[in-house]
């Protein structure tokens, strides 16, 4: 051994008072990079819990779980990503997919913990400290994996459209409504929202595949109206859909629309059930608009004899006398009531009914279900009203429904802002008038659907907002003057929306040949007797009903416009068929 | 700057390119058939400069029934790289070693044969595992493996997790009263 190997092991110590030759770099000094895919964020306000992220997640690491906190209402689930990283691989493709943009990365990439559970969180709900991470992974701008741009409808031109009744709308061929399907995630937000709660994921898959039959009979589970519905519904679902937060909605209105135009009436037996065995049950019901008819279906198809008696000469109600051609085509609605009616059901029209038949169906029938809709239109309330120049909204489109000319002269001017103000604005300018739209708060609060405000806007016609109606006074040349005041809208102190107030002065006379009020209708239940004879009563004109359409009496059911608060076609579908499962439980006394 | 036309000339005197293309002034691919791939690329070795093996690596193209092996080779001189490409036969994937030419080839060779099931015959220890132990699945890196099936096969969910449908928890929450509508 030499010296050498004694001393060196000494000698090494030495070097612990040396500067180190390593540099010292603590963990947390190393940032990811900006877009790094770390750890996940998530912001709840904006996420809808629609869940395309677990659906898209190849690790099957996400699930939706409901959140304390998170209500859920329409277009929300109420449910929130909970990720496991026991699971996730951070590929970011939930981030990419979601729908809202509420899903992102942070750049934190450190987490160290002895209990695994812990790994498994809900992003944005379970506090982490990079909640607030400004850096990270978010989908980048102009890269979607979702088809944002709907796939645009083929339409009349305005100037074609207003030649005619013509209906406007010409329908998706197959290639194009496959394109649309494609589009849809199939996370099912749109099903609660949808009144009538259709099938619409399915129905849009049934397209997307070829299906047709699939889809008639996906659409017949819930909505016997559908050729009609495809058409006018006012489509809540689309308002809703996820696809909507960053793009285009899915056009579920019209692909319903392309599934019902597929099929032949004659055909329609070959896709859809047929009813059950006969039950010996009869049901009566009063009005053969889509509540009443849907009732009808349901009620057919569970085996029951139903009988609907209707006041007018045809059936459909609104649909038929309410809405235009151009818009629904009368073949359209005959398509969808003639199916129906070919199953059995008796429709007996020009039927009045009174409170003595009244008290006489609810003896005869076993069960009684009324849904007569709103006919009774509200006065505007003003002097003057009663100049044979002004005309009821509905009674024009009655009579143009009848085929006659309503013969409102060259200029017009129609008060009200919602769907009936829109229909009889537009017919009026098929019958080259110039017309005038007067409304008293501003075009966003109006009732009307936006597209019929748009396409009115389209067709020329004139929308003067703020004006409150003051008097109709006669004017030269047998025209008609309607004096209004313009408005300036305040904040409802009561936290409502805002109200019009007259501003001083600012009083304006329009004066034109034919004035038309339409500012809504309420209900007209003249056949209902008392509440002590029928069991029925009637709240703030409405019969009172539990919310699957009973009112007080067992065996008598009310739905449609004059029960619910959305007083559309798919709200009184929604109510017949519900109306339809609670009568077949009380016949056939089945447990709830 | 590499003369890809005269680069050309030369390979073309020797083997059969089935193309060549710039991809930028400091890349570029070549297309040969199978069998002249080991020759081909130790010409460019040896002759044109291309000493480092970059890396190698395959394309399922699944549609064409192909796989697409790709070495990528660099000249450091030129400061140029060159992919040379090849196709072979999807349903026999195999392909000639090339473990002679670097002897790392070896280690790329046992990747490939793992993640997209190429095989390599005579390459020294082609058929140990290189990254997954124990596998016992398809080649994971086939356009065809089911990732998720695999993995829903294979593992076991994580006790205690449980999931909604969106649509059937608004049913339930949101109008339970019609919810067999």
């Amino acid at each position: 051994m030499s010296i050498k190997d004694i001393i060196a092991p000494f000698a090494v110590w030495k070097r612990a008072f040396e500067k180190p030759w390593t540099i010292k770099k603590p963990i947390d000094d190393r940032p990811g990079a900006d877009r790094y895919r770390g750890f996940h964020k998530n912001d709840g306000d904006t996420c809808i819990g629609c869940g395309t992220c677990e659906t898209i997640c190849q690790n099957a690491a996400i699930d939706m779980v409901p959140v304390d906190g998170v209500q859920g209402d329409g277009g929300d689930s109420g449910l929130r990503p909970q990720i496991d990283y026991g699971r996730c691989c951070w590929c970011a493709l939930c981030v990419d997919i979601c729908t809202t943009g509420s899903l992102t990365m942070s750049n934190r990439y450190v987490w160290t913990d002895n209990d695994p559970d812990v790994y498994r969180f809900i992003p944005g709900y379970d506090s982490k400290e990079w909640d607030n991470a400004e850096t990270g992974y978010s989908r980048p701008e102009g890269y979607s994996l979702l088809k944002e741009e709907r796939v645009e409808m083929p339409a009349l031109s305005v100037e074609e459209g207003l030649k005619s009744f013509v209906e406007m709308i010409k329908g998706y061929s197959a290639e194009q409504a496959v394109k649309e399907a494609d589009r849809c995630v199939e996370c099912g937000i749109c099903v609660a929202e949808c009144p009538a709660h259709m099938d619409i994921p399915g129905y849009i898959r049934a397209v997307r595949e070829g299906n047709i039959d699939e889809g008639m009979r996906l659409l017949y589970e819930t909505n016997p109206f559908p050729a009609s519905c495809g058409r006018i519904c006012t489509h809540r679902c689309e308002e809703v859909c996820s696809i909507g937060h960053n793009g285009d909605s899915v056009a579920i209105r019209w692909l319903k629309r392309y599934i019902a135009d597929q099929v032949e009436l004659e055909d329609y037996g070959k896709a859809l059930p047929r009813p059950e065995e006969n039950t010996g049950k009869k049901i009566a019901v009063i009005g053969a608009g889509p509540g009443g008819l849907t009732a009808a279906y349901y009620l057919r198809m569970l085996g029951h004899d139903v009988a609907v008696l209707e006041a007018r000469k045809a059936g459909g109600g609104m649909l038929r006398y309410g809405i235009p051609e151009y818009r629904l085509p009368y073949d359209q609605l005959d398509k969808d009531i003639e199916y129906i009616r070919g199953l059995g059901v008796e429709i007996r029209y020009s039927i009045n009914v009174d409170a003595e038949s009244f008290k006489n169906l609810e003896k005869d029938y076993d069960a009684l279900f009324f849904s007569t809709g709103l006919s009774d239109p509200y006065k505007l309330g003003i002097d003057g009203e009663d100049n044979p120049r002004v005309f009821g909204g509905l009674a024009v489109l009655d009579e143009v429904t009848a085929g006659k000319d309503p013969k409102l002269g060259k200029t017009v001017g129609v008060i009200g802002g919602g769907n009936v103000a829109m229909d009889a604005a537009r017919t009026a300018r098929r019958y080259g008038a110039e017309v005038t739209v007067l409304y008293r708060r501003r075009v966003v609060d109006m009732p009307a659907d936006i597209e019929e405000i748009e396409e009115a806007a389209e067709e020329g016609i004139t929308i003067i907002p703020q004006a409150i109606p003051l008097r109709v006074e006669d004017a030269a040349d047998g025209k008609v003057g309607f004096v209004w005041n313009m408005a300036e809208m305040v904040d409802d102190p009561d936290g409502g929306r805002p109200r019009p107030q007259p501003i001083k002065g600012e009083i304006h006379t329009f004066v034109c040949d034919s004035l038309i009020s339409a500012v809504g209708q309420g209900t007209n239940l003249p056949y209902l007797p008392e509440e002590s004879e029928s069991g029925v009563a009637v709240k703030r004109y409405k019969p009172v009903v539990d919310e699957r359409g009973q009112t007080g009496n067992p065996g008598i059911f009310a739905g449609g416009d004059i029960v619910n608060s959305r007083k559309d076609a798919v709200s009184a579908i929604g109510d017949g068929h519900a109306a339809a499962l609670s009568i077949d439980r009380f016949l056939m006394k089945k447990e709830a | 700057m590499v003369d890809l036309k005269a680069l050309r000339a030369e390979m073309d005197k020797r083997y059969k390119v089935i193309e060549i293309s710039e991809q930028r002034t400091d890349l570029a691919f070549l297309e040969c058939d199978k069998i002249d791939v080991p020759d081909a690329v130790a010409y460019l070795r040896d002759h044109e400069g291309y000493v480092h093996l970059s890396f190698i690596t395959c394309v399922d193209r699944l549609e064409d029934e192909q796989f697409e092996i790709v070495y990528m080779l660099r000249n450091h001189e030129k400061k140029h790289d060159l992919g040379v490409k090849t196709k072979i036969d999807r349903k026999n994937p195999v392909m000639d070693s090339m473990h002679n030419h670097w002897a790392a080839v070896a280690t790329y060779q046992r990747e490939l044969r793992e993640m997209f099931g190429i095989e390599f015959p005579g390459s020294p220890g082609v058929n140990r595992p290189f990254a997954l132990e124990s596998w016992a699945g398809p080649p994971p890196m086939r356009r065809d493996f089911d990732t998720r099936k695999y993995s829903e096969e294979t593992y076991f969910p994580r006790p205690g997790r449980e999931t909604h449908d969106p649509a059937e928890h608004m049913k339930k929450t949101q109008y339970p009263g019609r919810a067999d509508l």
